[in-house]
């Protein structure tokens, strides 16, 4: 209990941080709004051109709030991977781990008082948009059924975010694997068309994938909120939060073995 | 002349500066053109599915993408400060390119390459080789449309980031700026109605980094040069003239600085 309490203040503490400049919280929740106009402009002339007011099961609002949801969860999230390579390449990792705090954890605590508020403000905006273009979204409700998934997501977004942070340790630079990994996700995980609209075949191998729980899994159930859906995206998102949980346990001790070994 | 020598000097130095780092320098590159690419599978899929956006199809995608890609890359390789100008001016940071007998802006927006430009005007030429609008006499246009494209983006990052001298710091105006620049020119013009494509060739150019490059690319006209040649010139001095103006407002911080 003591040491949830020590991480819940760590959170706190940067929740109430992120509102110390609301301004900068505003001005970057505005970067939602061009995104949500152009993809209107663009699903608006392809529903037009198929004649169908619906395609793969999706209608026009379902395809822009989904997009919504998308957008929200990935602007929301702080650049974990360069804070950590950041802390790796200039030794200041070594202040952090000798803290009474776990490293991994007080890092979770940190990006989710960064990311609440960051994806409140670009829900808000995003959501004003988007209501202003398609209307309201079929299922309201489809958020709360959402949000365990929002959470998922981005537990498995800081699994992969801290490994490819961690690859300091070996690499000069991992901006690469970061935006590698970015376009992953947004290919295999519906970040710009949903996963319906892909051929068959890739579907598949998408939704086999991780990167499926951290947008299209989420964003896919907040538009048509099932409860079978809810359990298959549930369920997939747990067994890769343990697979990646895991992963990022083995190389985090790796790292910090190799970090002491040659003296930090 | 002289201050083309300057430039290719300061070039010349940002180059070795980022191949001290030889590996970094490579993982960026190569990275950046993967990161283009798999971006890019996300409109062949599109396009697979949905094949055409009022008449603009995959091969007009390629083409678009093809020269933002390598005019966005051109700027960050040759003018990398031009992204963070106004960081350098809300941070009293000027005072350095002040105190040389060099043109300021000059200057401060060459004095960093961004490595990851590397792979993004290499990944162009990739793009518009796999367009289906290859021609040698197109390749020449495309380097054309690259250079111009490439000083109207220059120049409305100068201009965005110059608003720094009367509102301090501007970073998430800069960045709104730059993500709707590169959003807007990636998109078919065809989704947009004549109000939009106002806007696009005025307020934020992404037409004259996108679409018009694409078309004058695709078959010469005088027209699609005229207004490339135009909006490179406008821009340029719009941004310049901005920039001379918030000059006047600076006041030189009491920062200790070093350049490296």
């Amino acid at each position: 209990m003591k040491a949830f309490q020590k991480y819940w203040a760590i959170f706190q503490i940067t929740l109430i941080n992120s509102l110390a400049y609301p301004g900068e919280l505003i001005g970057r929740s505005l970067m939602i709004i061009p995104f949500m106009w152009i993809f209107y402009q663009l699903w608006k002339v392809t529903y037009a051109a198929s004649g169908s007011e619906v395609i793969n099961g999706l209608s026009l609002s379902n395809v822009l709030w989904y997009l919504m949801l998308a957008e929200t969860i990935e602007l929301g999230r702080p650049p974990l991977a360069r804070t950590i390579s950041e802390n790796v390449k200039d030794g200041s990792i070594a202040y952090l781990l000798n803290k009474p705090y776990d490293f991994l954890l007080y890092q979770f605590s940190t990006v989710m008082g960064e990311t609440i508020f960051r994806a409140v403000m670009n829900a808000i905006f995003g959501s004003a948009v988007v209501w202003w273009l398609v209307g309201p979204p079929e299922h309201p409700e489809g958020f709360l059924v959402a949000l365990p998934a929002i959470l998922g997501a981005w537990i498995l977004h800081f699994c992969v975010a801290v490994m490819i942070g961690l690859l300091a340790f070996v690499a000069e630079d991992v901006s690469a694997y970061m935006w590698i990994y970015q376009k992953l996700a947004f290919l295999f995980g519906g970040m710009l068309i949903p996963l319906d609209f892909y051929p068959g075949w890739l579907q598949t191998i998408a939704r086999a994938l991780p990167f499926a729980s951290t947008t299209y899994g989420p964003a896919r159930l907040f538009v048509t909120p099932t409860a079978d859906l809810f359990i298959s995206v549930m369920t997939i998102q747990i067994v890769w939060i343990v697979i990646l949980t895991l992963l990022l346990t083995y190389a985090y001790q790796r790292g910090v073995a190799y970090l002491t070994v040659n003296g930090g | 002349m002289k201050e083309f020598k300057f430039l290719l000097a300061i070039w010349k130095a940002n180059l070795l500066s980022a191949m001290e780092y030889r590996a970094a320098f490579l993982s960026q590159a190569i990275g950046m053109i993967v990161n283009d690419f798999m971006y890019f599978v996300i409109w062949i899929i599109f396009f697979d599915r949905f094949k055409d956006v009022r008449g603009w199809g995959i091969n007009d995608m390629y083409l678009t993408y093809g020269v933002l890609a390598s005019s966005f890359g051109l700027v960050s390789l040759l003018f990398g400060n031009a992204f963070n100008l106004s960081d350098i001016i809300s941070k009293g940071r000027l005072d350095y390119y002040l105190s040389f007998p060099r043109p300021v802006l000059l200057h401060a927006v060459s004095s960093r390459m961004i490595a990851s430009g590397m792979g993004d005007f290499t990944y162009g030429f990739i793009s518009y080789a796999l367009s289906g609008y290859f021609t040698w006499d197109g390749l020449a246009r495309f380097i054309l449309a690259t250079l111009l494209a490439a000083a109207v983006f220059a120049a409305f990052l100068i201009l965005i980031q110059s608003l720094a001298f009367w509102l301090g710091i501007v970073s998430n105006l800069s960045a709104l700026a730059l993500n709707a620049m590169l959003t807007f020119g990636i998109y078919p013009i065809t989704l947009f109605d004549n109000y939009a494509k106002l806007i696009l060739f005025t307020i934020i150019p992404a037409a004259l980094m996108g679409a018009v490059p694409a078309e004058f690319i695709r078959t010469f006209t005088w027209q699609s040069l005229a207004e490339l040649l135009a909006g490179a010139i406008i821009f340029l001095l719009i941004a310049i003239g901005v920039f001379r103006l918030g000059l006047k407002r600076y006041e030189s911080g009491s920062a200790i600085q070093v350049e490296v």
